[in-house]
């Protein structure tokens, strides 16, 4: 039974996760690593340079194990989050269900060979986040050879406890909501569901066990020797066994924490088959109908929204419509653009009448010469919460083998282009805006700042959309069979990931080193990004454009 | 109008779908383009609509070069795909909108033509339901409406008659007829030969990307001998290149 789970996982992974460089010519092949090449190394870069940082000071009170907590939670919750669209996606709204249901397959073969898929996927995330922080801390703390095989086999391990989450909340939610008519909207509730429930489980409890008394949390403090990351809550216990297990791994309570770790993640995946066997297929079967409701509108109905508009709106208007009424993008690609402020904010949601760590956070803020930082931060966010939504990205790819429609319509390739950039514009520029919303609702960052981020930050968005179709129209993924893998399974959505992470770096990171002012950075940063946006836009209207009209359909 | 001169096509540097063709599609009549599956229909009406580009050659829709003026021949084209399976996620009725504002259809023109595209074709009950949730038939129907509802004078559909009733297809034959009565082109592939025999005035025959064939349906007959039923030459047209 084993072996079938295993067998199919590798199946599944041969089968989806050609990420669509197959058909591509060598040069873009090239231009791709290269841009691997510099982007990770510099993301990568950027989260050790921030863990330098933090740790000093941590040192300075003998808490610099919170380092490591911190980082494994984050990581967890950033696998989360990726994680809830991912599983819902693979699990329910893949294609190869249909196949797989009428093979001689245990429910839990499935879900466990799903899983597993997932889990592979999500190292990439994991890497990016997590060895930076564990290398740094390594170093810097000078640890023995077994804090480095505790390190590797955590970091193996660390998908399984937040997508074993994820994929509960997915299996619970798509059982209660396979009803029978309107599907798509039951499907985009579902995910929402699950999406809330998360966050508000972790907020729960974060909220309950952060209640440590002032003399408690004094003694702690007093203590040093990283005692308070056993105080640290998180809705991922393995989190803070981690944590322990690496900080101690000179030591028996190391290994003791270490065994933990291996067997609560063991444990948890056994679970969830066992899950997956009772429920997994009530919530599958039947999702691929459509409801409809065939009510004579009769003739004097048709009025109804048949004004004329102008082309470009009327594009861009489809555009979003199919965005969000096509489960897989909505979930995706515009959801994300409003939660990823509410994710980011995870590690800092702890609050507490002695211990506010949103007050701390703000008067880190509020000092006067933070301001240009705090500009950059918004601009990195920027980048990253664009390059992430993938809107841009897959514009072409989400076509998929309709593309054709598109060649012969009467409508220049350029506004086409220009349709698809705003509809990308339009959404992740709500991205922004939620988060100054945040930003100035609980970080109490000046109004100012928050007005000045409005004003500028399309400046990045848009050199992210620019970026991100520009990729995508040099190698998109056409030849899908269902909308998840033009959106998940694209490597140009990475791609446009990484591209933003590295830039987000490179914003950032001269803001903290130089200690730039707000005038300054915004002079800066908006005037690199505006040329870079022209630069862009030069490259799409004339190449770009091109491009279009060459892809073969 | 429809000139096509020289036109060639090769896939992938090796399969020819499209062989200096030469062909000129007239106004005022209705012509059939046949032939077997894989013989090159789909690629030629793809490169008259301007989704393929042809190697080289020429085409021109009602005299105007489709490279030079892109835009103005897409705009006098309307189309009918072979798979009408796009934008499934719109309401029917949006759909018809999209293309209507594509096509700059007032807002008068749309209401008039909507309603009586509808009624015509059976579809108002069902205009306000997501595509996704038509039949195959059904499919066919919008997007023959979102051709129709922008009054294109050329006519090019990929294989219409497929899939839709005979009551459905009665009335786009009868569309076709009057279209091309008054002076307009109307050009669509099939490999069904009683179509094209009952409907067309002109065909051309096409196989591995070459025209065999090129004349009135009388001349066609005349060719092969009165008598002989239409499949019986269509098989002989096809056979002779060997
Ligand atoms: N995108 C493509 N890539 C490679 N080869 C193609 C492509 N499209 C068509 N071909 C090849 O071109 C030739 C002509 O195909 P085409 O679709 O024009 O035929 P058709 O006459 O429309 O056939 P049918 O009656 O089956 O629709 C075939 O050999 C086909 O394999
Ligand atoms: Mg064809």
């Amino acid at each position: 039974m084993k072996n079938k789970t295993l067998n199919l996982a590798m199946i599944l992974l041969k089968n989806g996760s050609g990420l669509g460089l197959k058909g591509s010519s060598t040069a873009t092949k090239v231009m791709m690593i290269v841009l691997f090449a510099i982007a990770i190394p510099s993301m990568m870069g950027g989260v050790g340079a921030f863990t330098v940082f933090l740790i000093e000071p941590l040192m300075k009170i003998g808490q610099q194990g919170l380092v490591l907590t911190w980082g494994i939670g984050i990581t967890s919750a950033a696998i989360f989050v990726f994680g809830i669209f991912y599983i819902i996606s693979t699990f329910y709204f893949a294609s190869d269900v249909e196949y797989l249901l009428p093979l001689p397959l245990k429910p839990r073969q499935i879900v466990g060979a799903k899983f597993l898929v997932v889990t592979v996927f999500e190292y990439i995330f994991a890497a990016m986040i997590f060895i930076p922080i564990w290398i740094t801390y390594g170093i810097r703390i000078s640890m023995g050879p077994l804090y480095y095989i505790y390190g590797l086999i955590l970091l193996l391990l660390m998908p399984i406890m937040p997508l074993a989450l994820a994929s509960l909340l997915s299996m619970i939610i798509m059982r209660f909501t396979n009803l029978k008519r309107h599907k798509d909207a039951f499907k985009i509730i579902g995910g929402l569901l699950a999406m809330f429930l998360g966050i508000g489980i972790n907020l729960m409890m974060q909220n309950m066990s952060m209640n440590l008394s002032p003399e408690k949390l004094s003694k702690l403090l007093q203590q040093g020797q990283n005692s308070l990351i056993g105080a640290l809550p998180s809705i991922f216990p393995t989190a803070g066994w981690a944590g322990q297990a690496l900080v101690h791994s000179g030591s028996l309570k190391g290994l003791m924490y270490f065994a933990i770790c291996i067997g609560f993640s063991v444990a948890v995946f056994a679970g969830l088959l066992a899950l997956g066997q009772l429920i997994y297929l009530k919530g599958v079967v039947g999702l691929s109908e459509t409801g409809s409701r065939r009510h004579g509108h009769g003739l004097q109905g048709i009025d109804k929204g048949v004004e004329k508009g102008s082309v470009i709106s009327t594009y861009t208007l489809v555009e979003l419509k199919l965005l969000f009424r096509t489960p897989i993008y909505f979930l995706n690609c515009v959801i994300i653009n409003f939660l990823w402020p509410v994710f980011l904010l995870f590690p800092f949601l702890v609050r507490n009448e002695e211990v506010d760590m949103l007050t701390e956070i703000s008067n880190a803020i509020n000092q006067s010469d933070a301001g240009g930082i705090i500009l950059a931060a918004f601009f990195g966010l920027a980048l990253f919460v664009s390059g992430s939504n993938g809107i841009a990205a897959s514009a072409i790819s989400r076509e998929g083998q309709e593309l054709y429609v598109k060649k012969y319509l009467p409508m220049s390739y350029k506004d086409q282009l220009i349709a698809k950039l705003l509809s990308a514009l339009t959404l992740s520029y709500v991205g922004i805006v939620s988060m100054v919303i945040v930003g100035i609702v609980l970080f109490k960052i000046p109004v100012t700042t928050g007005v000045l981020v409005l004003l500028t930050g399309w400046l990045p968005v848009l050199f992210m959309c620019l970026s991100g179709l520009l990729i995508d129209l040099y190698n998109p993924k056409l030849d899908w069979d269902n909308e998840q893998k033009a959106v998940k399974q694209n490597i140009n959505v990475l791609y446009s990931i990484i591209i933003g992470m590295g830039l987000a770096a490179a914003s950032v990171i001269p803001a903290v080193a130089f200690k730039w002012s707000i005038t300054v950075t915004l002079l800066i940063l908006c005037s690199a990004f505006l040329a870079l946006d022209i630069l862009l836009y030069n490259v799409l209207k004339t190449v770009g454009v091109r491009r279009f009209g060459n892809i073969d359909c | 109008m429809i000139e096509l001169l020289n036109v060639n096509k090769t896939f992938n540097g090796n399969v020819k779908a499209v062989d200096s063709l030469n062909l000129v599609i007239p106004n005022g009549e209705i012509f059939g383009f046949l032939g077997p599956n894989g013989a090159g229909k789909t690629t030629t009406i793809k490169i008259i609509t301007g989704i393929l580009n042809a190697d080289s050659g020429s085409v021109k829709v009602n005299g105007i070069d489709i490279k030079e003026e892109p835009l103005e021949v897409k705009r006098s084209i309307g189309f009918v795909p072979d798979t009408p399976n796009m934008f499934l996620r719109l309401k029917g009725i949006e759909y018809l909108n999209f293309m209507a504002d594509m096509y700059d259809v007032s807002t008068a023109d749309r209401k008039e033509r909507l309603q009586y595209l509808a009624e015509r074709f059976g579809m108002t009950d069902v205009l306000y339901d997501r595509i996704q949730s038509y039949s195959h038939g059904m499919r066919q129907k919008i997007v023959i409406m979102g051709v129709l509802i922008h009054n294109p004078s050329v006519w090019i559909m990929d294989e219409p008659m497929t899939g839709l009733d005979p009551k459905s297809s009665f009335i786009l034959k009868e569309m076709m007829r009057e279209h091309a009565d008054k002076g307009n082109t109307v050009f669509f592939s099939t490999h069904v030969l009683d179509v094209a025999e009952k409907v067309c005035d002109r065909v051309a025959i096409i196989d591995k990307g070459r025209i065999l064939f090129n004349g009135t349906i009388e001349e066609m007959k005349e060719h092969f001998n009165r008598n002989e039923s239409l499949e019986k030459m269509f098989l002989e047209l096809t056979d002779s290149e060997k």
